[in-house]
């Protein structure tokens, strides 16, 4: 897909792999690629925002982890947590990740597998 | 037909008189009730509301010996606890529910304090199946709270009741939550009670005020469906995980549509409310519980019954008579709408639970009832 340093930190970037469109995220020095369909209504997830994920302790206040990238799909919202591609309100519920790795410092996906 | 063991969650005992509850009151505060010369006392109670064409009682409510309805002990005896095998009914009073509607918060603070010992004096040392909310002047939340806190050692006060609101936030609002607090420190379910709008509070209708008692009443719900949605999105459940809520006269047959929309709702707009850790379904079936009337009449009985059942309200409802009010439900009646594999729970074991009694304990209370008797 190019090298690790043509991937801009905290961007998504829509490739085509194969028949599909993938969604190639890097934040920080990792590597997160994404099936660019969501899985309620077929919308291009991929458009939506990463950020960290939003958490809170109590009623009021808002923290945010940071290590742990969260994709809102851009047509209604709903949220997936990037490790495994998991809905944030349905474990079983989740995106589709395509694997994705680092050789040689550039960033490689194994399309037809699919990743978590 | 059902002949077993009923709880009743929603009686409404009453005063006929001011002179009823006002030795109840501080001497400052009997003062300031009485002494206006020929101008009467100060009005206890509320001004404001829309008529009834047919007045707010069942006409065979009436005392005979004069008075308001449910004002007399033998003859809600009579009426109520005798006409079916109730075990226990909640008290939930009168016109006097209303008293977070006063404008001054000092005297709905006192009005409180004074209805409640009037509720434990005049009334629950008459029948021991007689158990009472507990009234708050929720304007002053702090002082509301010490008024529940004030019932804690009385097992027979064994809810807080919210019906008006001084505010006009929903009641899942921080500046609501020390009553939440004392209510789950004390172990009693908070009650919120339909029928708050068009007293002195902003109107319980979304769009705006309605111009009728038909339009208000078709539309209570809607009071009670913001305070639940307010209750649930402001983390309440979280900040206090032992609390439960009993939705009092409010119907229950829109309880599906309202979850499946909050439930979608958050999946998209969960960024807002963090502190949530679940879906709304999953707040509302760990911590509310819902009163039977008034019960949605459909032309086909079983379309109720199923969107009931999709949100397993039968183990959620809890019998309620309204009496003495013109829309209550009767038992006999709601047998015949609800299925009869429900029927033990919806008339008796869902409300046990809802107040953490045993059913053998509520058995024996009959007894001790019957042998006073």
């Amino acid at each position: 897909m190019g090298a690790v340093s043509d991937f801009e930190d905290h961007r998504l970037r829509i490739v085509t792999a194969g028949k599909h469109e993938v969604g190639v995220l890097r934040w920080h020095d990792r590597f997160y690629a994404i099936h660019n369909r969501c899985p309620h209504q077929s919308g291009p997830v991929c458009l939506g925002i990463v950020s960290g994920r939003l958490s809170s302790q109590a009623p009021g206040s808002m923290e945010v982890d940071e290590e742990t990238p969260v994709l809102s799909c851009p047509w209604h919202g709903w949220e997936f947590e990037l490790e495994r591609g998991r809905a944030l309100w349905d474990p079983s519920y989740a995106v589709k990740m395509v694997p994705v790795r680092v050789e040689s410092d550039r960033v490689v996906l194994e399309v037809g597998r699919t990743a978590g | 037909m059902y002949s077993g063991p009923v709880i009743d969650c929603d009686v409404h005992h009453a005063r006929s008189t001011d002179a009823e509850l006002i030795p109840y009151l501080s001497k400052g505060w009997r003062d300031y009730v009485t002494d206006r010369g020929p101008a009467g006392n100060v009005p206890l109670t509320v001004q404001d509301g829309f008529p009834n064409p047919h007045g707010f009682m069942r006409a065979d409510t009436y005392p005979k010996g004069g008075g308001e309805p449910g004002s007399d002990y033998p003859t809600m005896r009579d009426q109520l606890l005798a006409a079916s095998d109730v075990r226990r009914a909640i008290l939930t009073f009168g016109d006097d529910s209303h008293l977070a509607g006063h404008h001054n918060p000092y005297f709905a603070a006192e009005l409180a304090r004074a209805t409640n010992d009037w509720s434990v004096e005049r009334w629950l040392s008459q029948d021991s199946r007689l158990f009472s909310s507990i009234m708050v002047g929720s304007q002053l939340p702090e002082v509301a709270a010490d008024e529940v806190r004030r019932h804690a050692a009385n097992p027979r006060m064994v809810q807080v009741m919210l019906v008006d609101n001084p505010f006009n936030r929903g009641f899942g609002h921080p500046i609501f939550h020390p009553i939440y607090a004392a209510a789950q420190e004390t172990g009693r379910p908070v009650a919120i009670h339909g029928g708050a709008g068009g007293w002195a509070n902003p109107p319980s209708t979304g769009g705006g005020s309605v111009s009728t008692y038909f339009e208000t009443h078709v539309l209570w719900p809607q009071a009670i469906q913001t305070h639940l949605v307010s209750f649930i999105a402001h983390g309440v459940f979280e900040k206090y995980p032992r609390l439960r809520i009993v939705l009092i006269e409010g119907g229950s047959a829109w309880i599906p549509s309202l979850l499946w929309r909050f439930d979608t709702e958050y999946k998209g707009l969960r960024r807002e409310v963090p502190w949530l850790k679940r879906l709304p379904s999953e707040y509302f079936a760990r911590h509310v519980w819902v009163t039977t009337q008034p019960l949605e009449v459909a032309p086909k009985k079983e379309n109720v019954v199923d969107l009931l059942r999709s949100q397993n309200l039968e183990d959620r409802l809890v019998y309620s008579s309204d009496y003495p009010h013109w829309d209550a439900d009767e038992i006999d009646y709601l047998t015949t709408r609800l299925p009869a594999d429900w029927h033990h729970r919806v008339f008796f074991g869902n409300a046990c639970r809802l107040y953490g009694w045993k059913e053998e304990d509520v058995e024996e209370t009959r007894a001790v009832a019957e042998k006073a008797r």
